[in-house]
């Protein structure tokens, strides 16, 4: 068996002092597509902002191409409330690290940079990845994947559709040439011809052989794409369905909720 | 009053425009991009003239002017890049940052202060202006270097202009500022941005106090009336758009000197400061503009 | 975690006196003029910054015209006195009356604005109120202003006179009377308000809380003792000058705040000490002195940025939590014999994933009982359940971390609900109960349903003593009736006053009737009651409900009749009845803990109902 791209092990994190997520143990392989899905609010974009390294993980390790990305050992607990620890404790996790490995993270309902124009946001993304070949032919990609931008090339973020900034998000995520791309509820608040659009995008990135995560809340986007869909509840993954028994929304919402609701 | 009285004016009104918008644009940027009041911005203005005197003292003419002009720049450029690890950094993820970087930013112009009133002393300094003659404006006799000091600050706003919009680390620069976590997740070193922009920010207050420093005496003490004008600019302008603080600064410019020939020089910072409350009071984001933070 | 002492006779009334009363004798001692000159000075900073509290810790509202309130006393003083020459005890008293004014006005853009705005305006009046004092020179002084403003007298006595006595004792005077009205303002509605409205904006106006009204309130009621303080300034110094609207006299004024804490009310005063009394010890040395207090600023505002008074908090905290620690050690050692007997069995300690805990297991017996007691108890509450019971049934008691004779733990991680509902499930694997009854007792009702909650092994539930929650914390005024004795229950600190007034009703008995549990609730971890409550908030209510109403699992209620602290007609609701019990049993005569109040009628009742499950 080859070595798995991403690794998590007994990954502990959230807010100090609030705990969001425990001892999540996960590996994706280089060719692997994997769906998060569970209910709002119980850590999938934690988890995700923790691997990204925008949050300190308390506990545990984040491998990624055989690296370790996060700093050995347990996160201290604070014991002055006052005292201010930025200073003198060192991030566990540095982003800059985990985007030159080329893992990229693209954030939930990104607004990104609202008074840049989409050629500008193209012009400084590939900057993580200036040192990784290939980004030119990223770039006509690019107007392949989203011909959508290239009408909106000049305009503002801010004038643009939620499905256009996503696709914005994507393509600046796509330009640091990753090796697993991170897409954090990507159909969130799209109408549905967007949603069909994106979808294909999504394909389409599959197919040029970049390993996608992808957390949503639509199972038909989701199914359709994964071939492993982990159900997320409580801040712990509680379950693990491969490409064969993929389930319909209402097996889904069954088997998450059970007969609580 | 006479059309020359009337063009003196106006242009005194313009020339102060000039510096004004040199110095808001300064404290504009810091506000938009570390989201923070750097209430240390006038004594930038102070320093940068200082360090500018202290060089000119040593080579004189023209070109000492420029040798003064280049090393203040380049010094208060390194200095505030320092500044920003020492005063805004350590406490950039507290949720108090905008207070306790007032507390800050007071102490570090305090320390400045008291360190050239310990260096240079409590007299009145002033730099010897380059260009001394004088020509003729529609009448009113005006200072060539007046000419100058307008055309090079507004220059160099326009270079800064230039800068953010079309390279890409101005671009970076930008991107920091809208959305730090997405910045971060682009591979941006966003402390270094958050530094540079500081960094900008006080060489621009340098290139405005040398100018002020030519025109007037400075003393250790003139730091509070550049941090007081920049204010009410900002304010008055809002941050909507890079421009909407220069629009404002020769507003202000120009109400306050034709406020101080006819209301005289203690009503007109009244004036201004009233215009102040009013904008904050009708349309808080400023009159040019909305509100938004933006670069 | 802000704690500021209160007056009343449960706590903190002696340092406060005792405070006081060192100032008042002090002058006995300090005769040398220029050393009550800094005191003098002292307490007008404190009072300045106290004040200046008042509108930034606790109204939330970032007023930089603060020093105009002192400045408007100090030429309000100096106008009324010395120009128009009304008396000068006169002038001191209308002077607020403009400061207050001026306050109103002030409040009307504020109200509009939010954030830097309200910085950036306020700093702007202060420069209007400048200008207007240099513009009229001839009442004024403008830009040298006024000297020799007349002195304050009483008959033909100079308070200046012995060595400035009178100036100390009405400076102490004002400090007195402005700490005694921020505390009652504090714990007054309209502070209560001005502190719901700092903390959660919207929930604050949706609960009626006008925030034009608190805001306007805010302010006024902030600008009463600064302007006194400026008028007191202008008789002690016999000077006006502009100098007061100047950025150094901000920056000594916010730095005392700042370096006190937010938010407190004894935090200015410390720091008033400390940064006046450095500042006139270093006053020989010009412009040193600046950089240095400005050195010290900045370092506290970057390493700690709570201020002078949390360092003390935390100190006190530390001490107070390697006591409890200690006790429950030497409390290990010693009464382990008494212990025993008591329970029947001896308890070990055994580590769990939240530290050690320890354990009273009777090992034998088919089906487990596992009894969870309350905030501030132990596991002794137990006892007589312990040997009514252990014929029949297997019976583990253990105490909660920080609790007891277990030692402390990690306040962050390991005092919550769900950290101690994962103990329980570690006592389960490791002693190997099996499908345990649990019986939880107030915070171990919570911690009971949690367990539940996560889909542990568990073949029954009963609590006693605790309210289902649905929504937090919007249910908690439902479930239970609020008294001073529930906010103990949250409170890191306790006076012995209010320990002993809390084991009383908690556990409704006498010092003498229950030594050990009078002892737990000295022992406690003072962290992990506040902790406990303060992440009830991140608490899944909605899962716990579920528990009780999925039916899965058997569910019943145990109350006592006299409990002051449950809304008995919330839990008597027809949602939260089981088949088991469709309204909670009562036990006559009981109150909050009916197993040590009338253990044999809840021991009968109990054993029906768990032979039911």
């Amino acid at each position: 068996m080859t070595e798995p791209l991403l690794e998590l092990r007994g990954l502990s994190g959230g807010y100090p002092p609030v705990s969001v997520f425990r001892d999540v143990d996960l590996s994706v392989n280089a060719d692997e597509y994997v769906g998060f899905f569970g209910p709002n609010g119980h850590g999938k974009t934690t988890l995700l902002k923790t691997i990204a390294g925008l949050i300190d993980p308390w506990d545990g390790g984040i491998y990624f191409a055989g690296k370790r990305l996060n700093a050995e050992g347990t996160m201290r607990a604070r014991v002055s409330h006052n005292f201010n620890y930025d200073l003198f404790r060192k991030r566990r996790i540095n982003t800059r690290d985990v985007v030159d490995a080329g893992l990229i993270y693209v954030m939930q309902g990104n607004l990104l940079f609202p008074e840049m124009t989409v050629e500008e946001i193209l012009d400084i993304a590939p900057r993580a990845a200036r040192s990784r070949p290939g980004v030119a032919e990223m770039r006509e990609q690019i107007h392949e994947l989203f011909p959508r931008l290239r009408e909106r090339w000049s305009s503002k973020i801010r004038y643009l559709s939620g499905g256009e900034r996503q696709m914005v998000s994507i393509a600046a995520g796509l330009l640091a040439m990753p090796r697993l791309l991170m897409l954090d509820e990507p159909t969130l608040g799209l109408s549905p011809k967007l949603r069909i659009e994106l979808s294909n995008a999504v394909r389409k990135i599959r197919e040029t052989g970049v390993p996608l995560i992808i957390v949503d809340q639509n199972v038909e986007f989701l199914t359709s794409l994964v071939d492993r869909l982990i159900l997320f509840d409580h801040g712990t993954i509680t379950r693990e369905i491969r490409a064969g028994d993929m389930p319909d929304h209402d097996q889904l919402m069954d088997m998450m909720f059970g007969g609580a609701h | 009053m006479a059309f020359d009285t009337f063009m003196f004016i106006l242009m005194s009104g313009i020339l102060l425009g000039g510096l004004y918008a040199l110095m808001a644009t300064g404290l504009a940027v810091v506000w938009t991009t570390l989201g923070v009041f750097n209430f240390a911005h006038g004594t930038f203005v102070m320093l940068g003239a200082y360090i500018a005197w202290q060089v000119t003292q040593s080579v004189a003419g023209g070109f000492g002017f420029m040798i003064a002009v280049v090393l203040s720049i380049l010094v208060m450029f390194c200095l505030g890049f320092v500044l920003h690890f020492a005063l805004i950094k350590p406490f950039e993820r507290n949720q108090n940052v905008v207070l306790l970087a007032v507390i800050s930013t007071l102490a570090a112009a305090s320390i400045i202060e008291n360190s050239v009133l310990l260096g240079w002393g409590p007299r009145d300094k002033q730099i010897a202006p380059p260009i001394g003659s004088k020509i003729d404006f529609f009448g009113a006799s005006i200072n060539t270097f007046d000419f100058v000091i307008l055309g090079v600050a507004l220059l160099t706003l326009f270079a800064l202009a230039v800068f953010l919009r079309r390279t890409t680390m101005g671009r970076t620069l930008r991107a920091a500022a809208q959305n730090r976590e997405a910045a971060e997740l682009m591979g941006l070193n966003v402390p270094k941005l958050f530094a540079i922009t500081l960094g900008i920010s006080a060489a621009t207050a340098a290139l405005a106090g040398i100018f002020v420093g030519s025109l007037r005496f400075i003393s250790p003490t003139f730091g509070a009336d550049p941090l007081m004008k920049s204010l009410i600019v900002v304010i008055l302008g809002g941050v909507a758009r890079f421009t909407s603080p220069i629009y404002a600064a020769f507003v202000v410019g120009i109400a306050e000197s034709f406020s101080a020939y006819f209301l005289g020089l203690y009503w007109s910072p009244a004036l201004l400061f009233a215009m102040m409350i009013a904008v904050l009071l009708i349309k808080p984001e400023g009159l040019f503009g909305h509100r938004s933070k933006t670069l | 975690m802000k704690y500021a002492p209160p007056f009343q006779r449960t706590n903190g009334f002696l340092p406060v006196l005792l405070v006081f009363a060192v100032l008042l004798l002090l002058p006995v001692v300090v005769t040398e003029t220029y050393a009550r000159h800094t005191l003098i000075l002292v307490f007008v900073y404190a009072v300045l910054a106290s004040n200046w509290d008042l509108s930034l810790g606790y109204g939330g509202i970032v007023n930089f015209a603060h020093l105009g309130f002192f400045a408007i006393g100090l030429y309000g003083y100096a106008i009324f006195a010395k120009v128009i020459g009304v008396d000068p005890w006169l002038a001191l008293l209308v002077t607020p009356v403009f400061a207050v004014a001026f306050a109103v006005l002030l409040a009307i853009p504020i109200l509009r604005l939010e954030g830097i705005y309200v910085i950036l305006v306020t700093i702007a009046a202060t420069q209007l109120l400048l200008q207007i004092v240099v513009s009229q020179s001839t009442y004024t002084g403008g830009t040298s202003g006024m000297v020799l403003l007349p002195r304050l007298t009483i008959g033909d006595y100079k308070l200046s006179s012995d060595n400035r006595l009178g100036y100390y004792y009405l400076a102490l005077a004002l400090l007195t009377a402005s700490t005694f009205f921020l505390y009652k303002i504090e714990r007054s509605a309209t502070g209560r308000a001005m502190k719901a409205l700092r903390d959660n904006k919207y929930y604050a106006i949706s609960r009626g809380v006008s925030e034009a009204r608190t805001r306007l309130w805010t302010l006024g009621l902030s600008a009463i003792f600064p302007a006194f303080a400026g008028g007191f300034y202008g008789a002690y110094l016999r000077v006006a000058s502009p100098d007061v609207f100047g950025l150094g006299f901000l920056t000594i004024t916010l730095s005392v705040l700042l370096l006190g804490g937010i938010a407190t009310i004894w935090g200015p005063l410390i720091a008033a000490i400390v940064v006046v009394g450095l500042s006139q010890l270093l006053a020989d040395y010009g412009a040193w002195r600046n950089i240095v207090i400005a050195l010290v600023i900045i370092g506290v505002v970057v390493v700690y940025p709570g201020g002078l008074f949390a360092a003390l908090q935390e100190i006190w905290s530390g001490f107070d939590r390697a006591k409890t620690n200690l006790i429950a050690a030497y409390r290990r050692k010693t009464g382990a014999a008494a212990r025993a007997r008591a329970m029947g069995t001896s308890d070990q300690l055994l580590e769990t994933r939240h530290g050690k805990v320890s354990v009273c297991d009777t090992h034998s017996g088919a089906q487990a009982i596992i009894f969870i007691h309350g905030n501030s108890s132990c596991k002794e509450v137990f006892r007589h359940q312990f040997d009514a019971l252990r014929d029949q049934y297997r019976l583990v008691a253990f105490d909660l971390p920080g609790h007891g004779v277990s030692p402390n733990a990690d306040p962050e991680k390991d005092y919550n609900v769900a950290a101690y509902a994962q103990i329980v499930r570690d006592l389960v694997d490791r002693l190997k109960l099996g499908n345990p009854i649990i019986f939880g007792w107030s915070l171990g009702g919570y911690v009971a349903l949690e367990y539940a909650a996560a889909g542990n092994p568990i073949s029954g539930l009963v609590m006693c003593g605790t309210s289902p929650i649905r929504t937090y914390p919007d249910d908690m005024p439902k479930g239970y009736i609020p008294s001073p004795h529930m906010e103990l229950a949250g409170k890191r600190f306790h006076s012995p006053y209010e320990k002993g007034q809390y084991a009383t009703h908690t556990i409704g008995m006498q010092k003498h009737s229950e030594p050990v549990l009078w002892q737990a609730v000295w022992r406690t971890d003072g962290q992990a009651r506040e902790q406990a409550f303060a992440k009830l908030k991140t608490t899944d209510w909605q899962r716990q409900m579920s528990v009780i109403q999925g039916g899965k699992i058997p569910f019943a209620m145990i109350n006592g009749p006299k409990d002051p602290f449950i809304n008995h007609t919330y839990c008597a609701r027809p949602e939260f009845g089981t088949d088991y019990a469709q309204t909670p049993i009562l036990i006559n005569g009981a109150g909050h803990a009916p197993f040590v109040e009338d253990p044999d009628a809840f021991t009968k009742a109990f054993l029906k109902l768990i032979e039911a499950f």
